[in-house]
């Protein structure tokens, strides 16, 4: 295969459709609008087969192998659609982009977008799961006794060193938050890719550890690096610029430098408060809403 | 030093003057290396110049002297060219410039007027000119092969070689050999079926067609099961090299399709991840030697087939090397094809060696399936298709290369023509970040002499100069000049953009160039 320059084919596909977006944009709506609701592409196995791997080969860069959301692209199988739930928006979503984000426009065969659709319904509970907490509670301990906000932001408030997290509900799953809260080492790049390139490096929220000159250790997350240089965001959070040759060392571990919150730390009816504050989150909508 | 004196004039003169560039100086390239006249710089393949003015002394005073913007985005994977002070190159999106190669300025711009529905697996990228007399030769996305006027950029001729509806498409530099001008097609993600072509270079009219893939009745044709050879890949996008005493064309071929599920393709898939010894003027294969029999990995054997003259076990012999994607390096007699030794130069599990008879030896419990199969080196291999150098000086194999490990999965896709054929998808491995290292690999025995490390996996090759520097540029936008003995860093410089190609170097007005494409733009850069 000749994708030499790319580990996946979804990014060409991505910069073809990207080229060519203004012109199909507009063919893809009109498409979308004249077609019924497909309910007849659900729970058919052979189109749910298809669709998987349509999903494989296109949408699993950025969407996650599973579906379950990646470095560029959400969690498809949460039940939550951002840009609406009934067949035709998928369709319309799928087969025109989103404007605004790096969702593309894709050339799929009406038949194959079917297929995606069925395979995706095949994934995701009708409803989104329901969390029983009390948010304005969990709100409290993001910003208060569980210190989330040293580290994440939202919505303008909070830390500069980890992902904001304005957005989250749209993008990830319940069982992922809790995952990434109780053991947040366990998938820190499982599937995902970095948005900064397009070789498809898997995203690394890696500790960087700089031993300097004069033996002071400085860690942080490396917000860039290469051979000859390293940029680390501290967990004072302060950017650090070094060059690799007046340092004395610079090491990486495979471990996030969030803590694990356990039972001890965080009690499950805190979990379950703070998980209904963050599945408040979805951008600019829940944001007026929400608006700290 | 009266020598000397008419040498300089010697080379003011075709430096300064416009000269048709015959088959006569590609087979002296050599002798001429002010110029840059084919992909690899010589038809050996080896992409290395006897220019020595900068050396492993100076390297670190290089500034830069121009840059062009070529106006496009995509990776920039050409490899200009240059002939009697002009820089030719081509660009993305079917682009293509003249330039004054002292000082970037453009003398014409070609834009190609592509269609809308291209399906080119991995950008909308070409790889380079061709120059015979006093016209260059390029490839085009929508599989045409074109001529264009060396001084203007007209159109001279266009010629469609196959129908890019169904996913053909090419990307390649071609190959200009006495009257000919042989391309490779790309699509080995569709289901195509490959060829290795020859144009007249007057006339763009077809002289000879080899199909990668044997049709009924031809040898090899029993190497795929039922109907899988007429969907069956076997691309050929990365430009040959040509020994002219053997007058013997060496081409490299890519993957079978679909690449990672070979259920329905049983067989060693010929003439898939192989070396193909063509007679230049018939097409007609010589020998061939396949590096890869039924792939499951994606291990194209599109690596620069380098041609060196040594000794070997104490006889001279004709030899043709290659760092292949497979993660092994071989030497074979490019006479006939003859295996003659194999070593892995970096982290390989898919196999557990290379035999006698140049068969891999399979680990046949790493093959893909549905659940996802861990391989060493993953599907972009532990090289890929960007240029190794190769320098006689040292005798040493410059290779880019990558850590990267890959999940395999697996599963049966039916055929649909101009459709994806992968039958698979694979992701890198999360948990170890995939680096990469430039590596000087002696070409003698296999051995790694030296490894300068890369922070990400590169997508850039190697240029080697009599001068013992190294160029090459890495994925984080570096283009970086090492020494060529130890491969200690002299000089890098930020480029700001990945960087997808090779450097090229040339002389002019006494200056030594080294030219690199990064992001959209090329860079030339010289002694102050």
């Amino acid at each position: 295969m000749q994708k030499a320059t790319l580990t996946f084919r979804g990014f060409a596909a991505w910069f073809t459709a990207t080229v060519i977006a203004g012109l199909c944009m507009a063919a893809s709506l009109a498409t979308a609008a004249e077609k019924p609701t497909s309910t007849s592409s659900r729970g058919k196995a052979a189109a749910v087969k298809e669709g998987a791997s349509l999903f494989r080969a296109n949408c699993s860069p950025c969407h996650g192998l599973s579906a379950r959301g990646g470095g560029r692209g959400p969690d498809l199988t949460s039940g939550r659609w951002t840009h609406g739930s009934t067949d035709a928006a998928i369709f319309r979503t799928i087969t025109a982009g989103v404007p605004g984000t790096e969702m593309p426009a894709n050339g799929f065969e009406d038949s194959e977008v079917w297929a995606i659709i069925a395979y995706l319904r095949s994934l995701a509970p009708p409803h989104r799961t329901m969390v029983s907490g009390d948010p304005a509670n969990g709100k409290k301990i993001f910003f208060g006794s569980a210190g989330c906000s040293n580290c994440h932001m939202i919505r303008g408030s909070g830390g500069l060193l980890s992902p904001d997290l304005s957005r989250v509900a749209a993008a990830r799953s319940v069982a992922y938050l809790i995952d990434s809260i109780r053991q947040p080492d366990r998938d820190l790049s499982a599937g995902m890719l970095d948005p900064n390139n397009h070789y498809g490096l898997p995203l690394v929220y890696d500790t960087v550890t700089v031993v300097t000159a004069r033996g002071e250790r400085i860690t942080g997350i490396a917000r860039n690096e290469d051979t000859f240089s390293v940029q680390l965001l501290t967990t004072d959070q302060n950017l650090r610029l070094f060059l690799k040759r007046e340092v004395k060392e610079v090491i990486h571990e495979h471990k996030s430098l969030m803590p694990p919150y356990s039972e001890e730390g965080l009690s499950t009816s805190q979990l379950h408060d703070l998980i209904a504050y963050l599945e408040t989150l979805r951008g600019e909508e829940s944001g007026s809403k929400e608006g700290r | 030093m009266k020598k000397i004196r008419l040498l300089a004039l010697l080379l003011a003169y075709s430096a300064n003057s416009y000269a048709q560039v015959t088959y006569e100086r590609l087979l002296g390239s050599a002798r001429e290396p002010q110029n840059w006249l084919t992909y690899s710089g010589r038809y050996s393949g080896w992409r290395y110049s006897t220019l020595n003015q900068i050396n492993a002394g100076n390297a670190s005073h290089l500034v830069m002297q121009w840059a062009f913007q070529v106006g496009d985005l995509g990776q920039f994977e050409t490899t200009p060219l240059v002939a009697d002070g002009v820089l030719y190159g081509t660009g993305q999106n079917g682009r293509a410039f003249a330039l004054d190669a002292r000082t970037g300025r453009a003398i014409w711009r070609y834009q190609r007027n592509l269609p809308e529905k291209l399906q080119p697996c991995c950008g909308m990228v070409n790889r380079g000119f061709a120059i015979l007399g006093d016209r260059l030769f390029m490839t085009t996305l929508d599989a045409h092969v074109i001529a264009l006027d060396a001084k203007t950029g007209n159109l001279l001729w266009d010629v469609t070689s196959a129908d890019y509806h169904q996913a053909y498409t090419f990307t390649v530099a071609p190959l200009a050999v006495k009257n000919e001008v042989i391309v490779g097609i790309s699509g080995g993600e569709y289901g195509i079926r490959g060829f290795i072509d020859a144009y007249d270079a007057a006339t763009g009219r077809r002289l000879w067609r080899f199909e990668t893939i044997p049709g009924p009745g031809e040898p090899g044709h029993e190497t795929w099961a039922g109907q899988s050879w007429k969907t069956g890949g076997v691309p050929a996008w990365i430009t040959g090299s040509y020994d002219a005493e053997l007058n013997l064309v060496y081409w490299p071929t890519g993957n079978p399709s679909p690449s990672n599920y070979g259920g329905e393709r049983g067989g060693d898939n010929l003439y898939s991840n192989s070396m193909l010894a063509l007679d230049a003027d018939t097409g007609k294969l010589k020998w061939y030697f396949q590096f890869t029999p039924h792939d499951l990995y994606d291990y194209d054997a599109t690596q620069i087939p380098i041609l060196v003259d040594a000794d070997w076990e104490g006889h001279p012999r004709k030899l043709l090397i290659q760092a292949n994607r497979n993660g092994f390096f071989y030497v074979l007699d490019r006479t006939d094809g003859t295996f003659l030794f194999a070593k892995p130069f970096g982290n390989v599990t898919w196999a557990k060696g290379v035999g006698q008879d140049g068969k891999p030896i399979v680990n046949t419990n790493l093959q893909p399936n549905p659940d996802g199969t861990r391989v060493c080196p993953g599907a972009l291999g532990l090289t890929n298709w960007f240029a190794p150098s190769y320098n006689p000086e040292t005798g040493l194999l410059y290779v880019a290369t990558s850590t990267e490990c890959d999940i395999f999965t697996s599963s049966p896709q039916p055929y649909r023509a101009g459709h994806d054929f992968l039958g698979s998808v694979y992701v890198p491995d999360p948990v170890e970040r995939p680096t990469g290292a430039l590596k000087a690999i002696d070409t003698l025995n296999g051995t790694v002499k030296w490894s300068f490390p890369y922070f990400s996996n590169p997508n850039g090759g190697a240029l080697s100069t009599s001068g013992g520097v190294v160029f090459a540029g890495d994925s984080d936008g570096n283009f970086i000049g090492v020494d060529a003995k130890t491969g200690h860093d002299l000089w890098h410089v930020q480029l700001g953009a990945a960087i997808y190609s090779t450097s090229i170097t040339f002389e002019l007005d006494g200056k030594q160039y080294v030219v690199i494409p990064a992001g959209s733009a090329l860079f030339a850069f010289a002694l102050p």
